[in-house]
């Protein structure tokens, strides 16, 4: 009696598993979807919410997205975890498809990157004629500057920025801080500490309301400086070493995004008002 | 923000709550069976088991991507990135928690529970089973700080989940992503939904508990 | 069916400390035996030691003549044979029937007879309109019949009590003395008491046997044991002169 009723409530629960364990391999069945990894800044400017259910009324295919640091995006197309890869990342990119990683990549747009700083801008950054210049007036006021220190295509140009500048950042002194975050946790941190930062300006406009002590304080005129052109390419993952990639319908969309439609729909989208994208679609794929 | 606040409540609870019932089942037989045996093969066992109390979430979720990945041993599963992969990393974060608390309510439960149940003529299997039926309020209170880890834990459910909208949001990776883009009302108002869902187990489990007293 | 136990040079220490120096007795199939002596002599690790709870350091116990088997089913076959009553009971959480129905699950008995054997023992005791009382609820004597009733429902052939009325009220003493000889009677198991309340052992008992210094001193009937002892540190102790 008594270990029948054990039994009985063993017997429940291993049902209850079971039972719960089916319904979520119903969840994860095989993907019918194209998983693409992405940058942080990507979803921050909210672009993928408006592109990407388009592309599938157009193609029906589904595309989701993982957001992680440049650095992760990659390696998951390494990995074969992702089937395309869409970062702002060129010199990170060309190594990527050296490595035989990637199946092809298409130049997409572009954003600009924008300095950022606390509105009394004490390094007089307004005045500056260059992004290198605007770089140094930090450093020679040793104004507090957040660094993304994330390997991240952002943080690939600041160092670009610093190196123009003719300044070794590894003799900085305490008023250059690494947050090792993304985007949108790095200008938080600006906007709480007072300093200066780097963004593209998509996550900037994106975010601009919950950022009241900050300002652009140095644009590029027009046409852009190329050194703050903020580059989006996308590589459909090489399917020769991960045979589970989906490798046509990944080249699909990277077509897609560079076609007359794609590229005519990121050129309407607005943050905030602001158009902050250059369709500059080009590519092999 | 984007996705469901309901569908993303709801896949917080399905994967804790599934997480924590296959580690109690992993769990609960395998305490007992140790917590039974003698003391002095229980030494190691017990620093090992301490040791992965301290194992922190985000490591056990590292660990399970490594595995699922498709470059990794089970990568043919194609489990990186879907909700039967968090709980695989809960499972991992969760059983040790259930293991160790079901291990000391046992050891330390009276030595004249198990002495009865034997001189009654019990052997080692309905032994085990009396035991088990005695201690089920310590037992219970182990599965309750397990889910408590398990539904309060972002770090594996990050790694492996991947966040993907529609798929594999959870409570507590929305609440950071929120954090992330400033969006500090959404993420307080995420917070206080999880923890609404976490009172209403407890208060379940703990009526449970309370029909075990004597 | 009833049991004879042999024990035969038994030795047991704790710590270095010796208790058990050397016990040889022989209790009788059928009988009623009572063990008496002095507090910590070792009367309870004696029992242990016929109920496999304690493994002996020297000496051999006979069960009807024969050791105990070495495979664990021999041995718990003969532990099944064996019932016990501690002094301060364990009752399982629950009620009072399910804790004397307990012996007759772990033997795999159940439906109607697992219901009219349990109802059967708490007869005995006297207990049957409590039979759904959350063990919570009951006086400590009304504990120590469950505890009993429990040993008893499975029909031990050889039935230990270790002081087992130790802390109950003279009622609650006389019922559980009346059960003992109502079981006694029905089955004609072996009893083996160990008691320190010098009445009792009189009124239940047959045969008795002091134990002192590790080792038995005398055994005796009941009749001579407690009017006429043959030696004088029994004497002492049925006169109620030896400390404590």
């Amino acid at each position: 009696m008594h270990f029948r009723f054990a039994s009985r409530w063993t017997a429940i629960l291993i049902a209850t598993a079971v039972t719960l364990l089916a319904v979520g391999a119903y969840l994860s069945l095989p993907r019918s979807y194209i998983l693409m990894a992405t940058t942080t800044s990507t979803r921050d400017t909210g672009l993928l919410p408006y592109l990407l259910p388009r592309f599938t009324a157009d193609t029906g295919i589904d595309v989701r997205y993982i957001a992680v640091g440049t650095g992760q995006a990659l390696d998951a197309g390494r990995r074969g975890d992702a089937d395309v890869v869409m970062v702002h990342a060129p010199s990170l990119e060309a190594r990527f498809l050296a490595d035989g990683d990637g199946l092809c990549r298409n130049e997409v747009m572009y954003n600009r990157f924008v300095v950022v700083g606390p509105a009394a801008d004490p390094a007089d950054v307004r005045d500056a004629q260059s992004a290198a210049g605007a770089f140094q007036r930090i450093h020679n006021a040793s104004a507090r500057f957040e660094s993304r220190a994330d390997t991240s295509g952002t943080h690939n140009k600041e160092l670009q920025l610093w190196a123009a500048a003719g300044l070794d950042t590894s003799a900085f002194g305490a008023w250059y801080e690494k947050t090792e975050q993304g985007m949108g946790a790095t200008l938080t941190i600006a906007n709480e500490r007072d300093a200066y930062t780097l963004s593209d300006d998509g996550t900037w406009y994106a975010l601009e309301g919950n950022l009241p002590y900050l300002r652009i304080l140095y644009r590029s005129g027009e046409p852009v400086e190329p050194v703050l052109r903020n580059q989006y390419s996308v590589i459909p993952v090489n399917p020769a070493a991960h045979s589970a990639v989906l490798a046509e319908e990944a080249v699909a969309f990277a077509r897609w995004l560079v076609s007359p439609r794609g590229q005519s729909l990121i050129g309407a989208f607005t943050v905030n008002g602001h158009a902050i994208f250059t369709p500059n679609g080009a590519g092999a794929c | 923000m984007a996705g469901d606040i309901f569908s993303i409540a709801l896949l917080s609870l399905f994967v804790s709550a599934t997480s924590t019932l296959l580690a109690t089942l992993i769990a609960v037989p395998l305490g007992v069976t140790l917590g039974l045996r003698e003391f002095g093969s229980q030494r190691l066992l017990r620093n090992i088991l301490f040791t992965l109390y301290g194992l922190p979430p985000v490591l056990a979720g590292l660990l399970v991507f490594l595995l699922l990945s498709r470059s990794g041993p089970l990568g043919a599963l194609g489990l990186l990135f879907t909700p039967v992969g968090m709980v695989i990393a809960q499972v991992v974060v969760v059983t040790p928690i259930i293991l160790g608390i079901t291990m000391s309510v046992v050891a330390t439960m009276e030595r004249r529970v198990k002495e009865t149940a034997f001189v009654l003529g019990a052997d080692r299997r309905q032994l085990s089973v009396t035991v088990l039926r005695e201690a089920v309020a310590g037992i219970l209170t182990a599965v309750m700080v397990g889910f408590g880890r398990a539904v309060g834990e972002v770090g594996a459910v990050f790694v492996v989940g991947g966040h993907i909208e529609g798929k594999t949001q959870v409570l507590t990776t929305s609440i950071i992503t929120d954090i992330q883009q400033a969006d500090y009302g959404h993420a307080v108002a995420l917070g206080v939904i999880l923890l609404v869902i976490a009172a209403l187990v407890y208060s379940l489990l703990y009526r449970l508990q309370e029909k075990t007293l004597p | 069916m009833t049991m004879s136990v042999d024990l035969m040079g038994i030795e047991k220490g704790f710590d270095g400390r010796p208790v058990l120096q050397g016990v040889d007795l022989r209790v009788e199939p059928g009988e009623v035996f009572a063990l008496v002596g002095p507090s910590g002599v070792g009367k309870t690790t004696l029992l242990r030691c016929i109920d496999f709870l304690l493994r002996p350091d020297r000496g051999t116990i006979r069960y009807d003549g024969k050791e105990a088997p070495s495979d664990t089913s021999g041995q718990l076959a003969l532990r099944r044979r064996i019932g016990m009553v501690a002094q301060n009971p364990f009752l399982f959480r629950g009620s009072a029937f399910y804790n004397v129905s307990y012996g007759l699950c772990v033997r795999d008995v159940g439906g109607p007879a697992l219901e009219e054997r349990t109802n059967a023992a708490l007869d005995t005791v006297g207990l049957r309109d409590l039979s759904q009382a959350p063990v919570s609820r009951l006086s400590a004597g009304e504990a120590q019949r469950v505890a009993f009733a429990r040993a008893i429902v499975v029909g031990p052939e050889l039935l230990l009590l270790d002081e087992f009325t130790a802390n109950l009220d003279p009622a609650n003493v006389a019922q559980l003395e009346k059960a003992i000889g109502a079981y006694h009677r029905q089955t004609d198991a072996t009893v083996l008491i160990v008691t320190h309340n010098l009445f009792q052992a009189k009124r239940v008992s047959r045969r008795a046997g002091l134990v002192l210094g590790g080792k038995i001193v005398e055994v005796d009937t009941a009749d001579r044991f407690f009017s006429n002892p043959t030696d004088e540190r029994t004497r002492a102790f049925v006169r109620g002169e030896m400390p404590y």
